[in-house]
């Protein structure tokens, strides 16, 4: 195989829409158990370095002034004592003549912020001033000595009263006309014909409060200039963004002149990194750090990090015409949401994507309130989970039917039967599976369903609590949509691969992953891959650890290997150089690439294995590849030497969500509860995983985003709700005793299952599972409980106060 | 203008005195032989195993000595005080929250954090590895320090009582499953090891 084949191979799988036509034909390394993790002793021993924990000499902190009001503008604003108090190195007012009016500071693309806003549109909004201090504990003093005088506007806290025909404007600076945003509508077919021809209808609203995303690591950043250079330490999902951005501030830094550094990543979900100013405190730093000549670090406290919260936060309306066969004939899924950041989805695309209802419509409207913004909080399909969920059991339940026959009833795509969801495989080169058929049969056998499975409100348990069994389903997804790069090396000396690329590890054991695939590819053990970061300049992978890895990511690494490999073949049967004395003899002589391959880091040929040669006898000692060869100086006999053994490729894709690529592959879930009919508390006693995930990577890796995006789905069910004062619009639970996430012990048994159809658009056949199930398992906790109790609850979460208020105690 | 007096203290007992040759001639007779004192704000700590004479703030909380100060990156501040476990030290034996902790009421203490039960080869780290007992990492050394105070105390911890012991300690990522099954593995080398021995 020449370099030149399997370059042309690699543009030929770009914007990838089908399967691999070239597949691997073993996995050895691919799908193993039992791989050590990369990162495991650095994060275990407490030594793994994250942006909260840099330290630099004479470095200064950054603190803004918040909001406390949740719509207020600043009127005069006097930051004198402020200034005067021992340790105070500076103040960056919004009014500062230095500050440009906007900047990009942050979003999926470009965009034009205010660095300080002097309006705040919610309390604990960051406005007005940011000051920066010998340590934190002074800078806090600091703000509390800036004198405001604010004139307080109303404010809006609901969807519902957003959209009165008299309600105030939330934000009138930017949408003076109203608080409706904007409106999207998708869908297909005639709803109204659908619902005319429906044996039954079914109606009702359902309400998602607002959570939010609650990563380990708070936001921050590190700020240094180097002279004219800056540098900077960044805690953030999208590194390249970054850059692009920082790039952009200060008349223009070019790009080759940003110094950037990926820590570790706390882990963020998306949250904080989407929202439009997360690089504002990060301008101010590099402001100030210009400024003072010093480091300027920046760290939200916990209740900073409440400052925004997840796109699902809002009421949903729907209305289903469905048959007494389970048919569904039209779905009518209205979405009101508050404060998405950007368009998202609204609570159709999981009906368009996985099912053959005939006539759909959803339209989407975004409505602003006086809370913080709201964006994919791991992940933006939580309205379309919600949604699909909901409508799906609510149907079964209407009809007294296993809701696992209303799916198998409706599974499909874009409004069309299985049959046309076969063609679709078969058109891109799928060997075509029924993905929910097989989902079920291990979930069912996993959960015993058929024996669990009971009316509602009819099992009361020995402990007085009432049994309930849940069950749901969708397709399973990754953003395998925008492009990544990757570049490898075969080191000197001892022939082992450096995977380099930029590194923004949030936890998902990506690293390893992508030493599996290209240890598979090359035919190299996994000891002898490694992957080394590049925390400073690219390559940059797509959202490294975050919406994608394998999906995007994986394809470039996969494409890499197969390059290096070529390379590799090529450069053990050509020459390994020619200089003025001549030619080294090739490794191979007489050979062409076609005849070797490489197994256990070992060159062989393929009709007579004994012939062999290690990776690193191929590379050589590195002294022989430097300048001062001592061999070639003194005309001595020819010693190894090899061409540098380098190769760079990526991967771009398009067309995730838009409809160029039908969803195949799906996840089944069940949960089991016991609900306290006295008390309202509920026991999540049981879940059930079973995730398609087209081709598994690692089996440890994908389990862990299985029980663990249960837990986290458990949490938001259960009690994740960020809490405003109606009277005063002030969060009242911006801390983690008041704002409840899952410890250990409020989930029992997770039993998690993978099924492996191929009918992925990444690398082998795989799609993606990280986003998965802390998006489907929150609204299985209601047909759950309804199965216990045989009332609806759709008020999310599901406390126990909702639980007492359905049974009619309170 | 009032009369400025002046006083000296002894630095033993707080006895005063109004000449410092008085003060010096009862330092050598009533505190002869007796080690030097501290001065105000130095601590002694033992940390891993070393021993440290460190100048501390009365504000200080042992997170920010340990981690901000001495650069030991382990205990991590994740809920920002007091709601989660990441900042988890074993004081004298015993799990404590270190951002709750004022480091000059820890004068004379021992302290063990996640980098010492690495250092000391304990077996809950590799099998904290082996088991994927993390995701992004930022709790988990919360969890190493709480777990090896568990197994300290009880060797032979039941699956109910790790997860009673682990009750306060927060995994945004969900990792809960794995800490049991990480746990009772490290507690079987310890047994087997001590078995042996």
């Amino acid at each position: 195989m020449s370099v030149q084949t399997e370059y042309d191979r690699m543009i030929e799988m770009e914007d990838n829409v089908g399967f691999d036509k070239y597949p691997l034909k073993d996995f050895d390394q691919i799908g193993r158990e039992n791989v050590r993790r990369l990162d495991g002793t650095e994060k275990a021993s407490g030594r793994a370095e994250y942006t909260m924990d840099v330290q630099l000499p004479g470095m200064l902190y950054l603190k803004f002034l918040t909001s406390p009001y949740p719509h207020a503008e600043i009127k005069r604003m006097d930051t004198r004592k402020a200034e005067a108090l021992t340790g105070v190195r500076g103040i960056l007012r919004y009014d500062d003549p230095e500050l440009p009016e906007v900047a990009d500071l942050g979003g999926h693309g470009p965009t034009a912020i205010a660095p300080i806003p002097r309006v705040a549109h919610f309390e604990g909004e960051p406005v007005g001033a940011a000051v920066v201090a010998d340590t934190e504990v002074i800078a806090d003093e600091a703000v509390r000595l800036i004198q405001v005088t604010w004139e307080q506007r109303p404010f809006l806290l609901s969807v519902e009263e957003a959209l009165k025909p008299d309600a105030p404007l939330a934000h009138p600076e930017d949408f003076p006309e109203g608080n409706l945003e904007v409106e999207h509508v998708e869908g297909h077919g005639d709803v109204e014909k659908g619902f005319k021809e429906a044996e039954r209808i079914v109606e009702f609203k359902v309400t998602r409060r607002l959570h939010t995303y609650v990563s380990p690591e708070r936001p921050c950043g590190v700020v240094r200039w180097n002279g004219d250079y800056p540098e900077f330490w960044l805690k953030h999902q999208r590194p390249h963004e970054n850059k692009r951005a920082i790039s952009s501030w200060f008349g223009h830094v070019p790009m080759n002149r940003v110094e950037m550094h990926m820590f570790y990543q706390g882990a963020t979900f998306g949250g904080w990194t989407q929202f439009y100013w997360n690089q504002g405190p990060m301008y101010c730093a590099a402001v100030m750090a210009k400024r003072t000549g010093h480091p300027v670090k920046y760290v939200f406290d916990r209740r900073g990090d409440f400052y925004g919260g997840s796109m699902d936060e809002g009421d949903y309306y729907f209305k289903v015409g469905f048959n007494n066969d389970g048919r569904i004939l039209a779905v009518e899924a209205k979405g009101h949401f508050a404060n998405p950041q950007w368009e998202g989805f609204g609570p159709g695309t999981h009906f368009e994507d996985n099912t053959q209802i005939p006539n759909l419509h959803a339209p989407r409207k975004v409505i602003k309130v006086n809370k913080g913004p709201n964006t994919a909080v791991r992940c933006e399909q939580l309205p379309n989970t919600m949604a699909f969920t909901l409508v799906m059991d609510r149907v079964a339940a209407e009809l007294g039917m296993d809701p696992i026959e209303v799916a198998l009833r409706n599974d499909g795509g874009k409004g069309h039967d299985m049959a046309w969801l076969t063609e679709r495989k078969e058109e891109v080169g799928f060997t075509p599976r029924d993905s929910l058929r097989e989902c079920l049969e291990k979930g069912k056998a996993a959960v015993d369903w058929d024996s669990k499975w009971h009316p509602p409100g009819a099992k009361k348990l020995p402990n007085g609590k009432m049994h309930g069994i849940g069950f749901t389903w969708t397709h399973e997804w990754d953003d395998s949509c925008g492009s990544g790069e990757i570049s490898m090396r075969l080191e000197r000396n001892d022939g082992t691969l450096s995977i380099l690329g930029m590194r923004c590890d949030n936890g998902v054991n990506a690293e390893t992953g992508y030493c599996q695939i290209a240890a598979n590819e090359l035919g190299m053990r996994l000891d002898d891959v490694f992957y080394r970061p590049h925390t400073d300049t690219g390559f940059f992978p797509m959202c490294p650890d975050s919406s994608t890895n394998t999906g995007v990511n994986g394809w470039a690494v996969r494409h890499c290997a197969r390059l290096l490999k070529a390379k590799i073949l090529e450069a053990a049967t050509n020459p390994r150089a020619v200089t003025q004395r001549g030619m080294y003899p090739p490794h191979f002589a007489d050979m062409k690439p076609e005849d070797l391959d490489i197994k256990d880091s070992v060159i062989y040929v393929k009709a007579d294995p004994s012939q062999k040669l290690s990776l690193a006898d191929l590379v050589g000692p590195s002294a022989e590849a430097g300048p001062l060869s001592f061999h070639e100086l003194y005309g001595a006999e020819r010693h190894p030497f090899s061409v540098p053994l380098f190769a760079h490729a990526y991967q771009a894709q398009i067309g995730c969500y838009k409809g160029f690529r039908p969803k195949f592959c799906r996840q089944v879930h069940f949960m089991e509860v016991e609900v306290d009919p006295e008390t309202g508390e509920i026991d999540v006693t049981n879940v059930v995983n079973v995730n398609d995930v087209g081709k598994v990577i690692s089996p440890e890796s994908c389990a862990g985003q299985q029980y663990g995006g249960t837990y986290m789905g458990v949490g938001r069910a259960l009690f994740e709700e960020v809490v405003h004062d109606p009277s005063t619009g002030v969060m009242l639970n911006g801390n983690l005793l008041d704002y409840k996430i899952a410890t250990i012990e409020d989930c029992q048994i997770i039993d998690t299952h993978l099924v492996e159809t191929q009918q992925g658009y990444g690398p082998y056949g795989a799609t993606g599972i990280g986003e998965d199930i802390a998006t489907v398992i929150p609204a299985l906790l209601g047909p759950a409980v309804y199965n216990a109790i045989g009332k609806w609850i759709y008020e999310f979460p599901i406390t126990p106060e909702r639980v007492l208020s359905a049974l009619g105690k309170i | 203008m009032e009369a400025q007096t002046s006083q000296y203290l002894c630095p033993y007992c707080s006895k005063t005195f109004e000449a410092f040759e008085d003060l010096k001639a009862h330092a050598l007779t009533a505190h002869a032989g007796e080690p030097a004192p501290l001065p105000e704000g130095m601590i002694r700590l033992t940390i891993n195993g070393d021993a440290y004479q460190i100048q501390v703030q009365p504000e200080w909380t042992l997170n920010y000595l340990i981690h901000d100060k001495m650069g030991l990156t382990s205990p991590k501040m994740f809920c920002d005080r007091g709601a989660c476990g990441s900042c988890t030290v074993i004081m004298n034996g015993r799990p404590i929250l270190s951002c709750m902790t004022l480091a000059i009421e820890c004068d004379g203490n021992t302290i063990e954090t996640a980098e010492g039960i690495a250092d000391q080869r304990h077996p809950l780290v590799e099998t904290y590895v082996k088991h994927h007992a993390m995701q992004c990492g930022y709790c988990t050394p919360g969890f190493i320090t709480t777990s090896k105070a568990l197994l300290d105390r009880n060797p032979d911890p039941t699956e109910e009582e790790i997860r009673e012991a682990l009750g306060g300690n927060l995994c945004r990522c969900g990792t809960y499953p794995q800490h049991p099954k990480a746990i009772l593995e490290a507690a079987e080398i310890l047994r087997d090891k001590e078995g042996g021995e």
